[in-house]
């Protein structure tokens, strides 16, 4: 069986992050969201996919791309134009055969593998197969109802009572190969297409019991972190990893080849350390922090819930809490992120759509790819920096003869 | 629901063949068969029983044979007796069907067949189809087109597998509303209801659709749509998961699965034996005492039951635990027991009817699984139609059997004038608008539900209260969360808890509320003032309330919101939400849900 992973939008909403890649390559728990995706793929023998891409394609090719590396077979269907689910669905129709494949939308995460529930109800089921899940918060999904065969009797809008809240699509599903003829019945609106296959009885679902989120906003990205980190129940060192001198090590860490770390380094699981990375000397690594590769981080800084993509370096003595941190980022020695409101409400972010609650007492920054910030500074809760932004030092004394 | 297979090889089958509904056996398990094609003949072989005990019985592993059928049995309609089982044969024997689903339009087929001089050996609607396709081969000499014309003469859900000595290699098989894959192997071929059936020999699989039909041999698999014969190509999907996932039908539980049931299950109990229910209410009246009896849940439901009757019928009815009865409960030949029990094999239960008999007083029983020990023993019997309940922690079960008594108390009330037909009937009209207003609450709420469940996931110690009719509610839920969770429930009455029990109460100890709707006044405003007794002392509140009880509302620190339901049926969707509520406490606490540890579906011991 193929599948279809549909990367190619643009998700504004978690700029300063996706200015300088597409969303499925934002980085949780040590791996992309693609990663992640491709892997689950593979493990139930789907290893020929095509990947829809327009925004920042360029990364995920060079990663990705085609497939060899993976074990996969991927191919890319460029979507010029971002005109929508169906109509990226649509330009895919050439790489299929007519027969049944996996629809996944880039930009899911589970924890688990969320594809075998869908295959093993299409074999009970055949038909069309939608994954269904209940969001941590109600509101912004609309509802499906099923009947007692889990046939899909409705899809209906997001409602406005907070009692009610049900399943929901969780962006994967199994469609047969007339779904293009449907397409192009409904001018490729993908929700008609859905309500024409509800209609006809032909969609059911499957629960999807685990863990389940759709990053809409940089703040999620932690949330994302802590839960696919609160599944790990073990620790996982390479055999490459060098320890110079005594280190302490607790809880479930996961630390990749060819890590350095510094003399009287704290880690505390879950934690994950990135290839190459390197942790200077007395530095405390706290639970749910994701290093990327070939992260740096100084004498005696403090890390706690916070996401590095990788390539980033953290100068000594600073603190970064509840913070993303893009690529090739600079701190300066010194820089704090203050993750919490003097009057302890929960932290509001500005945004291009206004200032918006992130419903989270504690937050701290979130620093764009290839930021430069210089020595002393103090991030205040919630702060987004652009990527490619350079902040000089703090100096307060200078050149005095 | 029955499970369904076929095989067809190059080399002997019947193992293969016993094998597959040994895998199948979750499907249903009060009867099963198989049918081979050797020396030019479809062998048969059934009886009652589960897949082992049929085949002590039968020797189905003596038979032999290169292409077969194979049924495992949970009879809906049709007792279980050894000519209920399936396959079912045409009259010369030359064609022979295991069928899963249901013919609706089987009695109109079976009386013009009748009128054609056919001999119907069973009770099944599957038989028709056998004779059907029998009198169009005669008509057609053709196999694939009597198979295919027969089956455009049914109405209903079905999947069918069916072998014939005329075409000795081949299976034939279609599917409309019910499972069916088909098998693709290198030395045989396979069609199943599942995909446990044959995953052992092939795991490629090629899905059915609903309208298809196939025929199939050992070299090659041909499925074609039975509307116009059209070609079907569709290459098989590889199965790269484990059998024993695959059985839950699209629910990651047997628990939830069961708990998304109960729309079905109920319609099915109140379509359950209206003679039957009129019956037991007119025994019930003419005892001196009919004392009702069960235990664990369906010593709750049987408290229900009570109540139903007093409130209802004006009759109170003596309610003994299954495992108590024999040393309290006084009968004699003319008081009536009536056991209610999901397996029919509850040892303490079965214990209690035959010391009641013993002593000669009638006994009657609501039971699930046809064919069990109690439904044989018993005077009377109801089935409850709940089809097969896998998960040990009962759901729909137990509610249909609540239902059940509720019919029961309706008619008892009806027959003694304490009811008049209006009021029955408006008593019917509520019971047949609550399966849906429960697929809408299910639809609606349950996220919200989860959520909630994850946030108070935290507490160990919980009381579960209500009073009146909520009380065995109560008690029932208790027992639910306790049993999935492992947590510390204790279920009581409100109205017992300041005897005592308020002494437990502090910010530890959490207590769910059962508030009944505001229309019964009372009883609402009694629950309320328990709720303030917690609340004053410091304890965490959750409470199933009702759309217009601002007043409720304001005093809990959860409140789970259900719409305004007729008083009749709204105990039942506050055990409803209760059931789903332990079922997403025990997912986040990711306890072995439908296998509880320490316990077993039906406890069969003393």
């Amino acid at each position: 069986m193929k599948a279809v992973i549909l990367a190619a939008g643009r998700s504004e909403r978690l700029n300063p992050f996706t200015e300088t890649r597409a969303k499925s390559m934002i980085r949780v728990a040590g791996l992309t969201i693609l990663e992640t995706l491709l892997g689950a793929l593979k493990d139930v023998g789907v290893t020929e996919v095509t990947l829809v891409v327009n925004h920042m394609r360029q990364g995920i090719e060079q990663t990705f791309q085609h497939g060899a590396p993976f074990g996969m077979s991927l191919d890319y269907v460029v979507q010029e134009k971002l005109d929508g689910i169906g109509a990226a669905l649509a330009r895919c129709e050439p790489n299929m055969s007519g027969e049944p494949f996996l629809l996944v939308y880039g930009d899911v995460l589970t924890t688990g593998q969320p594809f075998r529930p869908v295959l093993e109800q299409y074999a009970e089921a055949g038909g069309a197969v939608a994954a269904l899940t209940l969001p941590k918060s109600s509101g912004e999904f609309g509802n499906v109802y099923l009947d007692n065969d889990m046939r899909i009797t409705q899809l209906v809008e997001k409602p406005e009572n907070p009692h009610l809240s049900n399943y929901v699509f969780a962006g994967i599903f199994l469609l047969p190969g007339t779904i293009f003829d449907l397409l192009r019945k409904t001018k490729n609106d993908m929700e008609a297409t859905f309500q024409s296959l509800i209609a006809s009885r032909n969609l059911t679902g499957t629960l999807w019991d685990g863990n389940w989120i759709d990053i809409r906003r940089p703040w999620q990205i932690l949330e994302a972190n802590r839960m696919l980190m609160d599944l790990w129940d073990r620790a996982e060192i390479h055999a490459s990893v060098r320890m110079e001198g005594s280190v302490h090590i607790e809880g479930p860490v996961r630390i990749e080849a060819d890590v350095v770390l510094g003399a009287g380094t704290v880690l505390k699981g879950p934690c994950y350390i990135g290839r190459g990375s390197y942790i200077g000397n007395n530095a405390l690594i706290r639970s749910y922090t994701s290093l990327g590769p070939e992260s740096v981080v100084g004498f005696g800084t403090e890390l706690k819930d916070c996401v590095l993509f990788g390539r980033s370096v953290l100068g000594r003595l600073s603190f970064i809490g509840d913070s993303v941190i893009g690529e090739g980022v600079h701190l300066g020695t010194g820089v704090t992120t203050v993750n919490y409101r003097e009057d302890g409400t929960e932290v509001v972010v500005e945004t291009e759509e206004g200032r918006i609650s992130t419903g989270m007492l504690k937050v701290g920054a979130f620093i764009g790819d290839r930021v430069v910030i210089g020595a002393r500074h103090v991030l205040a809760p919630g702060t987004r920096i652009r990527s490619n932004h350079v902040e000089a030092d703090r100096i307060t004394l200078n050149s005095v003869v | 629901m029955c499970g369904i297979s076929a095989v067809t090889g190059k080399e002997d089958v019947v193992a293969i063949l016993y094998d597959s509904i040994r895998n199948l056996e979750y499907r249903g398990y009060d009867s099963c068969g198989l049918g081979v094609v050797s020396k030019g003949e479809v062998t048969v072989r059934k009886n009652t029983g589960g897949v082992e005990e049929v085949n002590k019985k039968e020797h189905l592993t003596h038979l032999k044979g290169t292409t077969g059928i194979a049924h495992t049995r949970w009879a809906t309609h049709g007792r279980v007796t050894q000519a209920n089982a399936h396959p079912h044969s045409s009259t010369d024997g030359r064609f022979s069907i295991v069928h899963n689903g249901i013919i609706n339009n089987y009695e109109e087929l079976r009386s013009g067949l009748k009128s054609q001089g056919v001999a119907f050996l069973s009770e099944t609607d599957t038989e028709v189809m056998a004779h059907l396709i029998a009198r169009f081969y005669d008509e057609s000499g053709d196999v694939e087109a009597a198979f295919v014309t027969a089956i455009q003469h049914l109405e209903g859900s079905y999947a069918f597998c069916m072998v014939t000595s005329l075409a000795p290699g081949q299976i034939y098989c279609a599917r409309l509303g019910s499972p069916l894959v088909l098998g693709v192997g290198k030395t045989a071929n396979f069609a199943a209801s599942d995909v446990n059936a044959f995953l052992q020999h092939t795991r490629e699989a090629l899905v059915m659709e609903d309208g298809e039909y196939a025929v199939v041999s050992p070299e090659a698999v041909t499925v074609r749509k039975l509307a116009d014969k059209a070609l079907v190509l569709r290459k098989p999907i590889r199965i790269e998961w484990d059998a024993e996932t695959s059985k839950k039908g699209g629910y990651a539980h047997f628990m939830l699965k069961e708990i998304f049931e109960q729309p079905q299950t109920l319609r099915n109990a109140l379509a359950a034996t209206q003679v039957g229910v009129a019956h037991l209410a007119q025994q019930i009246r003419n005892a001196r005492h009919a004392y009702l009896m069960g235990v664990g849940t369906t010593h709750y439901v049987a408290l229900a039951g009570q109540y139903f009757f007093s409130h209802l019928a004006g009759r109170y009815l003596p309610v003994v635990s299954s495992d108590e009865f024999v040393d309290l409960a006084v009968v004699d030949s003319q008081d009536l027991v009536v056991a209610v029990s999901q397996s029919g094999e509850t040892f303490d239960t079965r214990r209690g009817i035959t010391h009641a008999k013993t002593l000669g007083a009638r006994t009657a029983a609501v039971v699930n699984v046809m064919g069990s020990s109690l439904s044989m023993a018993v005077d009377e019997v109801i089935m409850q139609g709940s089809g097969p309940e896998i998960c040990v922690v009962s759901t729909k079960a137990a509610l249909a059997q609540m239902v059940i008594l509720q019919r029961v108390a309706l008619e008892s009330a009806l027959q003694d004038g304490r009811l008049d037909s209006k009021g029955y009937e408006a008593a019917y009209t509520a019971l047949r608008e609550f399966p849906d207003q429960v697929s809408q609450v299910l639809n609606e709420r349950s996220g919200f539900i989860r959520n909630l469940a994850d946030r108070t996931s935290t507490y160990h110690n919980w009381l579960v209260l209500g009073r009146g009719v909520y009380y065995p509610i109560a008690l029932e839920a208790a027992l639910k969360l306790k049993e999935v969770t492992y947590l510390h429930v204790e279920g009581m009455p409100a109205g017992f808890l300041k005897h005592g029990t308020l002494a437990l109460v502090d910010a530890s100890l959490m207590s769910w509320f059962m508030v009944p709707p505001p229309s019964e006044k009372e009883l609402n405003q009694h629950t309320i003032s328990a709720l303030e007794e917690v609340k004053a002392r410091g304890g965490p509140v959750i409470g199933l309330v009702f759309e217009d009880d601002a007043r409720a509302r304001r005093l809990l620190d959860y409140a789970i919101e259900l719409p305004n339901v007729p008083p009749l049926v709204a105990p039942f969707l506050q055990l409803i939400v209760a059931q789903l509520f332990s079922y997403f406490t025990a997912l986040k606490l990711g306890r072995a849900i439908d296998k509880p540890r320490n316990l077993a579906k039906s406890v069969t011991v003393g």
